[in-house]
């Protein structure tokens, strides 16, 4: 066995930690690190202020500002309680306000209840139904994730607005108009048409993991149907569908465009404070802010590590139910299952094509009906942009390229991290969630960091500095972002499996290394699968990162070409938006194809 | 100045695009500024590459930036020049940032720069990040309109201004005319404005109603516009995203929208320009040298073509916006859809300076909170 083989893992995990460190713990700690007040000395002085301010200032708590001003004077705190229940029970006061991070967590609550009502049925279709173009919706189910907020916002504008699709056709049955744009509901709405598929896709993926033997032994014991549904596959997926609204929820508590692009600054949340607190250079503020906002995050993300590992192992991988067909039969479509699925299919109609099919219309639509001209315009752009202008093919290829590369370092980053954190260790909930941070913290404050840090340069001391620019950079930052999600989809998959199978393998004189690609992969990689197509996901949609890596390089992407096509007029941006959409549906259904491969072996 | 030495060293075994790039600062000490109030004389014949940072749509906007005639036009006056444009992703802020943390700024000259820019840029850094203007003998600088010149240490010279108007479709609501107007019911959900906090013509508007109601009644003035259901959003962009899928009749915009309208053949009617009270706010644009420049003296030369007859009347057509001076000739039709404003609303840099701030986070507090 050669050194490379036996140390395999540790050298993965140590270049995975290494890469973490530069490309994210040290931009997130420069920027979060100006919360924290230090007056040189010995010992130094070390200065909370900032946090102090914020959790006693109301427009920010609410009605808790008085705790954080006095934490101590418990007594206090529980009379005015007391005095406010009564009054509330006495109808003379309403429910407190809990300022903006109290409205944060509200609409992220909300948007997580959405998220799952709507995710859940669609898992329910993928995994137990067999229909034409099951695989293609499967594959595509992860595309609203990457699609850029301007998209989104045209496409929901022409789907739900004042003169949207939804108004006209209420209008031809006498109804209408409504009004929604502007409101919470609608930002929810959003945030479900984002997060929703999330949720599909990862309890999906745990049906098809579900062991049919375990099924059919509670059958043969005589359990019903229902029962053996309840009992045994409930718990199956209840990891995942938490997983699912974890996720959702941690993403809408920091959402950033979309709810100021749909809902104006009325509905702003914390993350919008810290944009804005950051464009004026209010550093100590905005850090205090998106401390408390990743702290919350990271408490979340260590309260479900904790449940996760709590469950039982013992799973000998994958021997999945077998599928029924949606529509055997004419007949068959008047069974209440598959009306409710028919019922569904609308709303997804509603929801996700309609917003998506709006936006690619606005593409060819111009002041005196269907038109070519933005398409032309990108291809004019592209003969003739002089050497400062963004083309549209260096963007495709850029994006690909990044995409691929973000897919293979993440991969080996994402699964060295699943294997360290379903190892037994006393503190591994901590490790987990410490490596979960990438989607705990404020893209924002990730941007700002980088720029700070690898871009202008770390200082090394003698005035040498560290500056990480460019492709190889962009990668970096992407594949940082990406590899929780691979951890997250392979890590619960791992957990389950039977520990007695490795142990044999390893006996048997396997490195660890090689015990995991031959026996644990395999049985797993329906979990490597999905976060190879996350991994490619996040790559193709990030934006903040790679427009601050890519300065002045030719390294934009698809979503800062977007971007750079608005204008006065929708279209070249919603042509650009197209070619988005296209060149990302076909990747993610090769990627799954090629998955497909690897998942049969 | 200072000087620099680049060393080179790829970072991670399998990176194949240039990566890593350790630097090292090489101070001298010796050259360093002395000669702060000293003139600049203008050589006999410029050479180098100058290095403009500006916003990205002066060099790509979907429609017909000006950044390309301006680098082919300024390298045709003078050979041996190039101009290279940097795309200044997070305007003025990241060169500060720079500063602040002593990082290379390696542009010469800053295109778009605001007066508000400059406060802030004043508050954080105890050093200028720019340089007096007063250093160059310029040609056209006496040409500038007085009422635009918005830097006191004359550093920053506008090169164009906008007029901040209201934008209205004339088949839904009639022009208004006051800013009482738009708390009115027949104006109740019809405007689109922009967070002051990140928008510039979101902050003139904002601007323009402190100069309006004064800093204790602004305040409430938008209270009102709050409850009649103004809806503001982060960007100029995607508030008039909005206006144009005709979500709502009447935003916060530039008073030369119907260039535009013009140019690609839109409806007329849903491209009225309005100035309530006849005024407009104006946001002029402004150019300055970087004090970290090494060719400042080129950098001076520039402002001073972009301040010419030439650069001015083309310039303004192309960014579309209004020029600066009074020299520019401007083609019929861009001055028949370009609309002016009878009396020009502005505040300035001593007015902003200590205010600013205050101003916008009352006002943004004020919109979240309800």
């Amino acid at each position: 066995m050669s050194w490379v083989e036996r140390h395999a893992l540790g050298v993965a995990a140590a270049a995975t930690a290494a890469v973490i460190a530069v490309m994210f713990y040290l931009p997130v700690g420069i920027v979060l690190s100006e919360a924290v007040g230090i007056a040189p000395g010995f010992p130094p002085a070390v200065s909370l202020d900032a946090f102090a301010e914020v959790l006693s200032d109301s427009f920010y708590v609410g009605a808790l500002a008085g705790v954080g001003a006095d934490p101590f004077a418990v007594s206090r705190h529980a009379d005015n309680v007391a005095s406010w229940a009564a009054a509330f029970l006495a109808g003379e006061a309403g429910l407190p306000s809990f300022g903006l991070f109290g409205f944060t967590a509200y609409q992220a609550l909300l948007s997580t209840v959405a998220s799952v009502a709507l995710g859940l049925p669609g898992a329910y279709v993928l995994a137990r139904f067999e229909f034409p173009g099951r695989r293609t919706i499967r594959s595509l189910t992860i595309l609203p994730f990457i699609l850029p907020s301007i998209m989104v916002a045209i496409g929901f504008i022409a789907m739900f607005g004042r003169r949207g699709v939804v108004n006209d056709l209420l209008a031809t049955v006498g109804l209408g108009p409504i009004d929604v744009m502007g409101t919470l509901s609608i930002v929810i709405v959003a945030h479900a048409f984002y997060n929703a598929p999330l949720v599909t896709r990862v309890t999906a993926a745990a049906w098809e993991s579900v062991d049919a033997r375990t099924v059919e032994t509670a059958r043969s014991l005589g359990a019903s149907r229902r029962r053996a549904v309840l009992d045994v596959v409930a718990p199956q997926l209840l990891p995942a569908v938490l997983t699912g609204a974890l996720l959702t929820f941690v993403f809408t508590f920091m959402t950033f465009p979309i709810v100021l692009a749909l809902g104006g600054l009325r509905l702003a949340t914390v993350e919008v404070w810290v944009y804005n607190l950051l464009g004026n250079m209010n550093y100590r503020e905005a850090a205090a802010l998106a401390t408390l906002e990743t702290a919350l995050s990271l408490a979340l993300t260590y309260a479900y590590l904790r449940y996760e590992a709590r469950q039982a192992a013992g799973s000998r991988g994958a021997n999945p139910l077998q599928r029924v067909p949606l529509f055997p039969s004419l007949g068959a479509l008047r069974s209440p299952v598959r009306l409710g699925v028919l019922a569904y299919a609308a709303v997804v109609v509603v929801v996700f094509v309609g917003p998506v099919l709006s936006m690619v219309w606005t593409s060819v639509t111009g002041p005196d009906g269907l038109t070519l001209a933005y398409y032309e315009f990108l291809v004019q752009r592209q003969a003739e942009g002089s050497a400062v202008q963004t083309k549209p093919w260096p963007a495709v290829r850029n994006s690909l390229t990044f995409g691929v590369a973000t897919l293979a370092v993440a991969l080996p980053m994402g699964v060295a991290a699943a294997v360290v954190t379903t190892r037994k260790f006393r503190g591994r909930a901590v490790v987990g969630a410490l490596a979960m941070g990438p989607i705990a913290v404020s893209g924002i404050v990730t941007g700002v960091g980088l720029l700070l840090g690898p871009v202008f340069g770390i200082p090394l001391g003698g005035g040498w500095r560290l500056q990480v620019t460019g492709a190889t950079a962009i990668v970096a930052a992407h594949a940082v972002a990406a590899y929780p999600f691979v951890t997250r989809s392979v890590a619960p998959l791992l957990g389950r499996l039977d520990p007695a199978m490795v142990e044999s393998a390893r006996a048997l004189g396997a490195s660890r290394a090689r015990a995991l690609v031959d026996v644990e992969l395999p049985l797993v990689a329906a979990g490597v699968v999905a976060g190879a197509a996350f991994a490619f996901a996040i790559s193709v949609g990030e934006f903040d990162s790679t427009v601050i890596l890519a300065e002045g390089s030719q390294s934009y992407t698809m979503p800062v070409a977007v971007e750079r096509y608005r204008g006065r007029r929708l279209g070249p941006a919603t042509a650009m938006g197209t070619v988005l959409l296209v060149v990302t549906s076909v990747s993610f259904v090769v990627i799954d194809r090629l998955g497909g491969r690897f998942e049969r072996g | 100045m200072r000087r620099r030495t680049f060393l080179t060293a790829s970072v991670g075994a399998a990176s194949t695009a240039l990566a890593g790039c350790i630097t090292q600062d090489n101070d001298d000490g010796a050259d360093d500024d002395d000669d702060e109030e000293s003139t600049l004389t203008t050589p006999e014949s410029f050479d180098g590459t100058l290095t403009v940072a500006t916003y990205e749509s002066f060099v790509d906007a979907p429609s017909s930036s000006p950044g390309e005639w301006v680098k082919e036009e300024f390298e045709s006056m003078h050979d041996g020049v190039t101009i290279e444009w940097q795309i200044a992703e997070n305007s003025v802020t990241e060169f500060v940032q720079r500063a602040q943390r002593d990082a290379e700024i390696d542009a010469d000259v800053y295109l778009g720069l605001n007066v508000d820019d400059l406060v802030i840029a004043d508050r954080e850094l105890d050093e200028s990040l720019f340089m007096s203007a007063d250093r160059y003998g310029f040609e056209n600088r006496s040409a500038i309109k007085d009422d635009l010149l918005f830097d006191p240490q004359s550093r920053a010279l506008p090169y164009d201004t906008g007029y901040i108007s209201l934008v209205y479709d004339e088949n839904e609501v009639d022009e208004p005319e006051t800013f009482d107007d738009l708390t009115t019911d027949p104006y109740e959900g019809t405007l689109l404005a922009q967070n002051a906090q990140s928008s510039d013509p979101g902050r003139a508007f904002m601007l323009w109603t402190v100069d309006q109601f004064d800093e204790d009644g602004y305040l409430d003035y938008w209270q009102e516009l709050v409850d009649n259901d103004v809806r503001i959003f982060s960007s100029w962009g995607d508030s008039y995203d909005a206006y144009s899928a005709e979500e709502r009749p009447m935003v916060v915009s530039y008073s030369t929208d119907q260039v535009y309208a013009n140019r690609y053949d839109q409806d007329m009617s849903r491209h009225q320009v309005a100035f309530p009270n006849g005024q407009g706010y104006a946001n002029p644009e402004g150019m300055a040298v970087f004090e970290a420049s090494d060719s400042p003296a080129l950098g001076f030369e520039f402002m001073d073509f972009m301040l010419s007859q030439s650069a001015q009347s083309e310039v303004a057509v192309r960014n579309v916006q209004l020029p600066s001076t009074d020299h520019a000739d401007l083609d019929e039709e861009f001055d028949q859809y370009a609309h002016v404003p009878d009396e020009t609303v502005i505040f300035s840099y001593d007015q902003l300076q200590g205010n600013l701030n205050d101003w916008v986070d009352d006002w943004a507090r004020e919109i979240a909170g309800n």
